[in-house]
């Protein structure tokens, strides 16, 4: 299995907003390999670096030293983005658009052909089961479609590496239950899922790999059973790891 | 390119859906008319004040839809972080850049359309002529113009956080230079050395918006301008905006996004 | 539960106070000289008074568009504009202002104002002479300025020379004689007894409708009012007065000597004689008007043996 997502010696050091306002580090050197057809869980508490490190694959932020790249190519480079689709914690999408012109501009810009992307339009919305509601405003959606909408947007170019941040968040357990069962289709296709949660009973469920960040450190990394090891579950795992004492 | 047509694409959609600018619109038409129908002298030939005033509305109209609907699009796009997922996607800052700036150009350029269609039925109305060259250098002087109006709050944008900040300092730079751009190097003269060798300096790196204000000459029916010099403002003002994209690239290329 | 019955109460009390407190207020208001609400005119409602201050700058704009756009603005060279300018536009001087305006704006400063002088009125035209084309067949386009003049009269209805400017344009250049009388009516409303308005309105009668007895009684009305306005100064000082204060000259001598003119014609030629003498007193020009005197005592000279013959 080839390495798709690398990070090597990545740092990430936020300067004061005001004048001698100190510097914060956010990522100290982080290490990090997903191999292609892996579903990795990306774990660590508020504040430990895991939205900056997906800031800086995504090229949101741009690095202060080490080095980031998918699928081989330097993140900074926008092409690095083309196989992978990306589904933010919070959604928010063009409100005076419908789901299928959202759809559509995105789809231009990854290139796809007229008839490629009429199909995966009606392939996404279907999944995502917005089938009916496609020509209808952004605007007029419930939080829970508008979720499915971003995570039709995510699958527009059919993408080999998904970059979900918090996918869950928010929605019902009927919304989870079927974000879930979209990841194990997605890994069942033999697609990379790499995706921070707070759940641990659902990145339990769904990883094959987690790594827990903890103050912009790597504290571990390594397949779900082998980071629970002496552990009742994930949850106490990930509490011993990031030093909590109850 | 393509990546910049379909972000244009969807700032030209944007502002299909907004009521910014019927309502404009409407202003303008209703105030023609009202202007329109008050009758000086039992002249019917009197048409000049109504062109004045109609290209006057058309003018404020077109500064406000530019200025205002370019001073938000990346606020916006920041402040309900719709930036996010589309700079997930193999899109350049610089090709974001440029697609705001094309969409909003573009917009400008249907509204500016509309009004002058609108103009021309008022002005054929009461003259009976339609001078087709002077309206169309006036139209598309006016239209270049925007597109620097358009560059410069976008440029505005990535240095002012707030929208409404941007949108007066953007709107009080456009009156000032219309008002007095022309004038700065006679002010200069007057002035002592160092204050009047700033203000030469700010006469020549201002963007000349006035020398596309060509309303006095269709509303006077002046002559048309000699093409050549007409070419020379249009290129001006693509140097210009090209200058203005390249500054706003030069800020927006490094801004942590989060 | 608080019951709500008292609130009701309360309530209902509070509107009577209301309405009682504005009732009374709105008969002292209504009666108020500073209400704008009497008036339907917007501006008047928004601004008040204030509007008077934009009079100036479309009585200003009526020039502009005399010049077919072209005017210096504050940083120009106005010196020229606002001195021989104006003597050579009315005709004053034998010359007239024609041509490029390089004159008045001096030579381009660099290569932008170079360059933007192909882009705004740049050259001294007048509409009465064809504005820009030259074209002498679309020299009725000298109406233009009106609806400005028009706006600046509604604006500062005080400002007797809106009134007269208008006027003149109409009934010289336009041959819009009621209308030109209108104006001047119009502004008598607003000033009454202005003399320079009377005199003008004195010269319609008197030049198109051919009314001698309506134009005398206008012009004597308008002298009777002139001498009116200066209360102060004694009935014996006003010829005086009169002649030191140019505006005061300039229109009683007018006054006297187109009121000569109608005794003339009228063939009362004592009455015309002594208009004349006192239009000399003010004239800047007095040795005209005693060419015209001799003339006119030669002719009733002339008329007095033609009478003694008979």
């Amino acid at each position: 299995m080839s390495v798709i997502l690398k990070t090597e010696k990545l740092r990430v050091e936020y300067k004061g907003q005001q004048l001698g306002q100190k510097s914060k580090v956010a990522l100290n050197g982080l290490d990090l390999e997903v191999s292609s057809g892996e579903v990795f869980g990306f774990l660590g508490p508020n504040g430990a670096g895991k939205t900056t490190t997906m800031n800086v694959l995504l090229g949101f932020v741009q690095p202060t030293g080490g080095a980031a790249s998918l699928f081989g190519i330097d993140v900074r480079q926008p092409i690095a983005r083309r196989r992978i689709g990306y589904l933010p914690e919070l959604t928010y999408y063009y409100k005076f658009l419908t789901a299928e012109e959202l759809l559509r501009f995105y789809a231009k810009i990854f290139g796809l052909s007229r008839a490629e992307t009429d199909r995966r339009i009606d392939e996404t919305l279907k999944l995502v089961e917005l089938d009916s509601a496609r020509k209808r405003l952004i605007k007029t959606y419930s939080k829970g479609m508008q979720q499915r909408v971003g995570l039709a947007q995510a699958l527009i170019n059919n993408p080999d590496l998904l970059i979900l941040d918090e996918p869950t968040s928010g929605l019902d357990p009927l919304g989870r239950m079927k974000v879930r069962d979209i990841i194990q289709r997605l890994k069942n296709e033999g697609k990379t899922v790499f995706f921070s949660s707070h759940e641990m009973g659902e990145v339990e469920t769904v990883c094959d790999r987690v790594a827990i960040v903890s103050s912009g450190d790597l504290k571990a990394v390594g397949r779900v059973e082998q980071v629970m090891q002496g552990h009742p579950n994930l949850e106490k795992a990930f509490l011993n790891i990031i030093g909590y004492q109850n | 390119m393509r990546n910049v047509v379909a972000i244009a694409k969807v700032v030209l959609l944007e502002m299909y859906r907004r009521k910014d600018f019927y309502v404009l619109f409407i202003v303008t038409v209703l105030i023609t008319a009202v202007m329109g129908s008050v009758t000086f002298f039992h002249d019917p030939n009197i048409v000049q004040y109504l062109k004045d005033l109609c290209l006057f509305l058309i003018l404020a109209s077109s500064l406000f839809i530019a200025i205002g609907a370019t001073a938000r699009q990346i606020p916006a796009e920041r402040e309900s972080r719709t930036i996010f997922p589309l700079m997930a996607k193999p899109v350049s800052r610089a090709e974001i850049l440029a697609g705001k700036f094309l969409g909003c150009w573009l917009a400008c350029g249907v509204a500016l359309l509309l009004f002058y269609i609108f103009f021309s039925c008022v002005a054929v109305s009461r003259e009976h002529s339609l001078p087709l060259a002077q309206y169309f250098q006036a139209a598309t002087l006016q239209w270049a113009m925007l597109a620097l109006v358009v560059g410069m709050t976008l440029l505005g944008s990535l240095v002012f956080t707030a929208v409404s900040s941007n949108v007066t300092i953007s709107f009080i730079a456009v009156v000032f230079i219309l008002l007095v751009g022309r004038h700065l190097h006679q002010v200069a003269v007057h002035m002592n050395a160092a204050s009047g060798t700033f203000i030469t300096g700010l006469y020549f790196v201002l963007p000349h918006l006035e020398l596309f204000d060509v309303r006095d000459l269709i509303v006077h029916d002046w002559p048309i301008i000699p093409w050549g010099y007409w070419l020379g403002a249009l290129v001006y003002a693509a140097v210009y905006s090209a200058l203005l994209l390249t500054a706003s690239w030069l800020l927006f290329r490094r801004k942590v996004l989060q | 539960m608080t019951p709500a019955r008292p609130f009701v109460f309360l309530l209902i009390l509070l509107v009577v106070l209301c309405s009682g407190i504005a009732a009374r207020l709105d008969c002292w208001f209504m009666g108020w000289q500073g209400n704008r609400a009497n008036s339907w005119n917007p501006l008047d409602v928004f601004i008040g008074s204030g509007q008077r201050l934009f009079a100036e700058s479309f009585y200003r704009e009526a020039d502009v568009y005399y010049h077919s756009g072209y005017y210096p603005t504050i940083y120009d060279n106005r010196e020229a504009f606002q001195t021989e300018h104006i003597g050579e536009d009315t005709g004053a001087v034998a010359s007239h202002n024609r041509g490029d305006e390089t004159g008045f704006m001096g030579a381009p400063l660099d290569f932008i104002d170079s360059f933007g002088r192909h882009f705004y009125p740049s050259r001294h035209t007048h509409l009465d002479e064809g504005g820009p084309t030259d074209d002498l067949s679309t020299s009725y386009r000298v109406a233009e300025i009106l609806p400005w003049l028009k706006i600046a009269s509604k604006l500062d209805p005080r400002d007797v020379k809106t009134y007269l400017v208008m006027a003149y344009w109409l009934r010289v250049r336009l041959h819009k004689v009621s209308d030109a009388e209108l104006v001047l009516r119009d502004g008598l409303r607003h000033n009454p007894g202005d003399p320079q308005l009377l005199f003008e309105l004195g010269r319609i009668d008197f030049g198109d409708y051919h009314n001698l007895a309506s134009a005398r009684g206008v012009w004597e009305g308008a002298l009777r009012s002139w001498a009116a306005e200066k209360p102060n100064v004694p009935r014996s000082e006003r010829l005086k007065y009169a002649v030191e204060n140019f505006d005061d000259r300039f229109i009683f001598e007018q006054l006297h000597e187109y009121l000569a003119q109608l005794e003339v014609e009228a063939t009362n030629y004592p009455a015309a004689l002594n208009h004349l003498k006192l239009a000399q007193l003010a004239s800047p020009k007095p040795d005209e008007l005693q060419q015209q005197i001799d003339d006119l005592k030669r002719k009733m000279a002339k008329t007095d043996s033609s009478s003694a013959h008979r």
